[in-house]
């Protein structure tokens, strides 16, 4: 489906409380949104305990670009480049993770430093002094930074510190990171699916509370069968906020335990990081239909093997590929939507994110409110995602 | 059996009649294939490893088996709506040890699931850990090592 350009800008995407569903759709909007918000603003790329050692890498993608975290072998500086020999364009690194020096490209035989340098190829006669080494190194991200162990990076310098970019967030990342009497790491693997549907479904159902109670009833069933406690939805919805953090950054603040995980809220960092249950949550485009989700369970350092092998078996009841809540999600979340979204006529091009409008409170920092039924996390990532889309 | 060497062929009659449940959706006569001690592991990113510090796809007890059957009995499994078909083809049998007590079977495995039109091929190793139980065997652990378990997977709803 291409993008009706010269009929619809794409500002009139979204409006007061409705997003248009082109934008699960559109093949030249998933286009836009790669240039627009994946290669303009921070995107989550790694944390640093799964690159503790100098010389540690990881490999993944800034929107579609394949890119190599790596941690300098020399000064463990943390780096972030392209993975594209400046030869041929062949990958250098094929790798999920592992510890290099170097990256030679199998092709040609190019070599590069882990820092990204090029630092030799065979038969070097074919090129004269106008050749430039200096400046055939592997491409580098120009903006990386660290926040309590999470690596970002951007490829527009055009973007604002890191610290101002999480703002109101970095509290409750702060609060992640302090679950652990030792700090925490991301070393126990990570549940990966796939689904065919867009992206941003997986980003609104990090933080959409309203639907707890209907999906995944048969979750909420099993749980009150066991602990003899039933949850009242209603009420806990009343008692629970949602809060929109700004840039597109959202905060779901849980009423006592559901029986999935261990932090007290659900935090969506725009674009691609989650933090839910007792898990980092990464997701990734792949195009306008095809989505990654990368589930990284929180390990807590400095408790015992018992105490986050319990975190791991509480996860994997939920969440995972086989969790009893993430394949109600994949079924009903995405796949029908999708599904649904190709009724496109009449009146039923646009989608309602308008719950709870009516209630919205806003507090002494600017911090929208409402409570946890309400659409408050879609409206703030749409704003995020309007304004980066029409941003010059 | 006290004594006695079982066979590939004693144990084949065995996987396949648990295979036939799992593809005929007699999900309760699966579930009591299993000893009330018994693991459904299927593990993520690798095929080894300690579950106690790794993340599984799924790493049941017998409680938690049996309310993953009672979800897709419920009526409510919205990940099982509509649910798939499936087929087992279980070959390449070799019993890798036994003793008075168990035996474990390693086999090699195609499942072929066809939900929402899409016919997906699973492939890899089960590994079986069967108890002696009268005439036959409970299964006391089954291991599945999918070939693609450090791929970005489907919906696992179904039973393995």
């Amino acid at each position: 489906m291409k993008l009706k350009m010269e009929t619809l800008n794409i500002s009139d995407l979204v409006k007061t409380g409705a997003v248009h569903g082109d934008v699960y759709k559109d093949e030249a909007i998933f286009e836009k949104e790669m240039k627009k918000i994946f290669e303009n603003t921070w995107v989550y790329v790694a944390h640093e305990s799964e690159i503790a050692n100098a010389g540690d890498y990881k490999t993944t993608v800034l929107g579609t670009n394949p890119v190599i975290v790596t941690r300098d072998s020399d000064t463990e500086e943390i780096h972030v480049v392209l993975n594209r020999c400046r030869h041929r364009a062949a990958t250098v690194c094929q790798q999920e993770q592992g510890n290099a020096n170097y990256f030679r490209c199998a092709y040609h035989g190019w070599t590069y430093s882990n820092n990204g340098d090029l630092t030799g190829m065979p038969f070097q006669d074919g090129y004269d002094e106008k050749f430039d080494r200096c400046k055939m190194g592997l491409i580098k991200v120009p903006k990386v930074g660290v926040y309590q162990g999470f690596i970002f990076a951007s490829l527009s310098e055009d973007v604002p510190s890191l610290e101002d970019y999480l703002g109101h967030a970095r509290k409750y990342i702060d609060y992640v990171v302090s679950t652990g009497p030792e700090g925490i790491a991301l070393n126990a693997g990570v549940h990966k699916y796939s689904f065919d549907g867009n992206w941003k479904l997986q980003v609104e159902n990090t933080i959409d509370p309203y639907h707890l109670s209907v999906t995944h009833r048969s979750f909420f069933n099993l749980v009150a069968n066991k602990t003899g406690k039933r949850i009242n939805f209603s009420k806990m919805h009343k008692n629970e906020k949602i809060r929109d953090l700004g840039n597109g950054h959202s905060l779901y603040e849980l009423d006592g335990d559901l029986g999935i995980g261990a932090l007290p809220f659900n935090l969506i960092i725009f674009p691609n990081l989650g933090f839910v249950g007792s898990q980092v949550r990464v997701t990734r485009p792949i195009s306008v239909n095809k989505t990654y989700v990368s589930l990284y369970p929180i390990m807590l350092k400095g408790v015992s093997i018992e105490e986050n092998a319990s975190r791991l078996r509480k996860h994997e009841g939920f969440y995972g590929p086989a969790g009893f809540g993430t394949v109600d999600d994949l079924e009903v979340g995405f796949d029908r939507v999708m599904e649904g979204l190709n009724a496109r006529v009449n009146g039923a091009e646009w989608l309602e994110i308008s719950r709870g409008m009516n209630r919205e409170e806003i507090d002494e920092n600017g911090i929208i409110t409402a409570t946890s039924s309400d659409e408050v996390s879609a409206r703030s990532l749409y704003k995020e995602w309007r304004r980066l889309m029409v941003k010059e | 059996m006290n004594g006695v060497l079982i066979g590939r062929k004693d144990v084949e009659a065995f996987l396949i009649d648990e295979a036939s449940y799992l593809d005929d959706g007699k999900f309760s006569e699966w579930l009591d294939l299993f000893t009330e001690d018994a693991s459904y592991w299927i593990p993520s990113n690798k095929d080894h490893y300690d579950p106690n510090t790794h993340v599984s796809i799924i790493y049941d007890d017998k409680e938690r088996l049996g309310e993953r059957v009672w979800r897709l009995q419920s009526g409510l499994a919205y990940g099982q709506d509509p649910q798939s078909k499936t087929r087992h083809l279980i070959t390449n049998i070799r019993v890798l040890g036994q003793d008075d007590q168990a035996i474990i079977v390693s086999s090699n495995f195609i499942i072929v699931e066809l939900r929402r039109s899409i016919q997906t091929i699973y492939s890899g190793r089960f590994e079986h850990k069967l108890r002696i139980n009268g005439n036959s065997w409970k299964i006391a652990s089954k291991k599945v090592e999918l070939i693609n378990n450090n791929e970005f997977i489907g919906n696992l709803s179904f039973l393995l």
